[in-house]
């Protein structure tokens, strides 16, 4: 009888934590336009990783999580009416990462909400937008950013750089905005800093994306000025094009880039890409020897699932450290999950990776790798194989990418 | 001197690509009064098409097929869809093209995908014809110059100098009394513009692989185009030679020299340690605007002299 009714009791709870309780968390991406295969891949990754969370038993003793797709477009109007629409129907996380300017847009957004309706604050968890104000002059409570900055990434090739003494002289493309002048500065103050004896031969920023057609001229420059590296924060067109022209005119220079490994570049390039050495910046690829098992797992379960090799490491971290913080704090309530996320760690594909609490700027390891036509994995994407992948040049520790911050942060 | 020398040649290698782009918008205007705004689409088809055929039979048959299939294609558009929409005026047409560029765009993406194809050069053309200044010069990039060179001698003779060329002229101004003698002037006009777009065919096919195949070049390099015919003068061939040439060259030496823009500011006394906007604008030169002086080419152009280069009438 007893047990009858304690049976009775769970079945009550277990059918309230199904539908009603699950956590619903916005994904603000563009799923449509131009660029819908970046967000199509953000969004397949934090549901692999958001499934992987509930297939253990969720959060909170059986609370499962779900993914909310919120369609941008890549457009700002849009994100604020996806934005508008979260609060409608009570989402309190929100996750994007694709465009600072979006991010800036969701983080002034929040920050008014917030001070508004304290009851009903949100929060964003930022996986990509690397502009490195958003932990430093604009750092917010609210705010959690899970990848390195701009900054962070520029200092983990210019360290990986400063192991190279081939190295004399570097020449500097990036796109004229916001993003591209932040690489530009930071490359600047870094390079300085830890390679003076590194010389910049150049220094050119470019109108951004695919106005340039005819990269010849900047070939041209590039090769009188004797330089032997390239250093860029280009990505889409304006990388694919610079690549394709410099392997067309057999310029002798190695590309120092962060993006030149996302998949739509990888594809872009053809077989242009054996004819030039492309270094990224980035916190995972398949192929390096020492992963952890969790992040190998990770990506075996991708691929099976999409076809598509699995390119970074920190969706599956944001969601599970999200998790983490949830059961920490014991609620789903964003301030205490926000404190509970503060100086978290996790380990992530190279070691421990920590969530500062100074800034909410994630600590982590990064790695610089080449594209190569010898691999013991090769990059898939929708079940085409490319007949390349990355191989390891060298593994920049945390004190390398652990940089001073400005952030002065108000808590609530 | 060498400098000079240099772009100038880099200069006309990448206006003859633009050439190759513009002659089927130009021909197309000149003999029809039709403005295409969806030609760079053919051109991005032209570029698909080739890398489909090339993957599984390879480039030189590509190379033929392709062309032909976008000029088919366009001889459709035009006979099923432009045709209907000619008796409703010019601005029908217009804006019928220009919703085209977007259907062509997704159905590319449906097919192809978002991210680029690889469609590379041809193998047996990816080989230095010659050193410079210590960059390779592809085979490829002379064939390309080649190609463009032998279309622009094949459409003005083709144009000026065969009947056919004279009834299509004819067909423009008198389309009645080239009807009466007996020729069939809707059927003009539909292969005037399938061979319009076969040459954007043959442009996309050539320069593909050296640009890039991704489902947003047509958006990338449709306003170029227009560029291209309207600083050369509108329906004028030769004009749209010089004009891409003009383009090619000014783009290159903008960038080579790169020169500092900051004694125009200086002339009207902005200091050269200001900030903010400021600060931008003095610290701009040539080469970080040099996608933009085909722009202020035809701004400046469309105010001197609206008929632009070799135009006969004006915009």
């Amino acid at each position: 009888m007893t047990g009858l009714v304690v049976g009775g009791f769970f079945a009550v709870v277990n059918s309230s934590a199904n539908a009603a309780d699950t956590i619903k968390i916005g994904l603000i991406e563009p799923l449509s336009g131009p660029i819908a295969a970046v967000g199509i891949d953000a969004q397949q990754a934090f549901e692999t990783a958001a499934e992987q969370i509930n297939a253990r038993g969720g959060v909170l003793g059986g609370r499962m999580l779900e993914i909310v797709p919120l369609d941008n477009a890549m457009s700002a109007e849009k994100t604020t009416q996806q934005l508008k629409n979260a609060v409608d129907i009570g989402l309190k996380y929100i996750i994007q990462g694709i465009g600072s300017n979006h991010a800036l847009n969701i983080i002034e957004f929040i920050n008014k909400n917030n001070k508004r309706n304290p009851d009903k604050a949100m929060m964003f968890l930022n996986h990509s937008a690397v502009t490195t104000a958003f932990t430093n002059e604009l750092c917010s409570f609210w705010h959690f950013r899970f990848d390195a900055n701009v900054d962070q990434k520029v200092a983990g090739l210019v360290t990986q750089m400063s192991r190279d003494s081939s190295i004399k002289k570097v020449y500097m493309i990036n796109q004229n905005y916001g993003y591209g002048k932040s690489f530009q500065a930071a490359a600047h103050a870094i390079i300085g800093e830890r390679t003076p004896n590194i010389e910049i031969v150049g220094d050119e920023l470019i109108v951004p994306f695919g106005k340039v057609q005819d990269f010849t001229p900047f070939i041209a420059k590039i090769k009188a000025s004797g330089a032997d590296t390239v250093l860029t924060g280009n990505w889409g067109p304006d990388l694919v094009r610079l690549v394709k022209f410099a392997a067309g005119a057999n310029l002798p220079v190695q590309f120092y880039t962060i993006y030149g490994g996302l998949t739509s570049s990888v594809a872009g390039y053809g077989a242009d890409a054996a004819k030039i050495s492309l270094k990224q910046v980035n916190e995972f690829h398949e192929n390096h020897a020492d992963l952890s098992a969790d992040s190998v797992a990770f990506a075996d379960a991708y691929l099976a699932k999409y076809k598509d090799t699995w390119y970074s490491d920190r969706q599956r971290w944001l969601i599970e450290m999200l998790a983490m913080a949830i059961d920490k704090a014991g609620s789903d309530d964003p301030i205490a999950v926000g404190k509970a996320l503060e100086g978290m760690t996790f380990q992530g594909p190279l070691g421990e990776v920590e969530m500062r609490a100074s800034d909410h700027q994630i600590q982590m390891q990064l790695m610089v790798s080449t594209l190569s036509g010898k691999y013991a994995r090769p990059i898939m994407y929708k079940g085409n194989d490319f007949h390349m992948a990355f191989a390891s040049d060298g593994v920049i520790s945390r004190e390398d990418t652990t940089l001073p911050t400005t952030c002065d942060m108000q808590r609530p | 001197m060498e400098v000079f020398v240099f772009s100038l040649f880099n200069g006309a290698l990448y206006g003859m690509l633009l050439f190759l782009l513009a002659s089927g918008l130009t021909l197309i205007f000149s003999m029809m009064g039709v403005l295409n705004f969806a030609h760079a689409s053919f051109f991005m088809l032209g570029a698909y098409f080739a890398y489909q055929i090339a993957d599984h039979v390879g480039f030189w048959p590509g190379l033929i097929v392709a062309p032909i299939l976008v000029g088919v294609f366009g001889a459709a558009v035009e006979r099923y869809a432009l045709r209907p929409v000619h008796r409703f005026g010019h601005v029908a047409e217009l804006l019928f093209t220009f919703g085209l560029a977007f259907v062509i765009e997704e159905v590319v993406q449906m097919i192809w995908g978002k991210v680029p194809v690889p469609y590379d050069v041809p193998a047996s053309l990816n080989v230095a014809a010659f050193v410079w200044q210590g960059l390779d010069y592809s085979a490829y990039r002379l064939f390309m110059l080649l190609i463009s060179i032998g279309i622009f001698v094949a459409l003005f003779f083709g144009l000026t100098r065969t009947r056919i060329g004279l009834i299509i002229r004819a067909a423009l101004t008198h389309p009645h009394m080239v009807a009466s003698l007996g020729h069939d002037v809707p059927k003009v006009f539909m292969w005037t513009f399938g061979v319009g777009c076969a040459l954007a065919g043959v442009a996309g096919v050539l320069g593909g692989n050296v640009l890039g195949t991704e489902p947003g070049m047509a958006i990338q390099l449709g306003p170029i185009v227009f560029v291209v015919i309207v600083v050369g003068g509108l329906g004028s061939l030769g004009g749209a030679l010089i004009a891409s040439l003009l383009i090619g060259i000014l783009n290159n030496m903008a960038i080579s020299y790169d020169f500092s823009l900051y004694p125009i500011f200086a002339v009207l006394g902005v200091e050269r340690e200001a900030d903010g906007v400021l600060a931008d604008l003095v610290n701009l030169t040539t080469g970080g605007i040099a996608p933009l002086v085909p722009y202020l080419l035809l701004v400046l152009m469309l105010i001197f002299r609206p008929r632009g280069l070799f135009g006969t009438r004006d915009v």
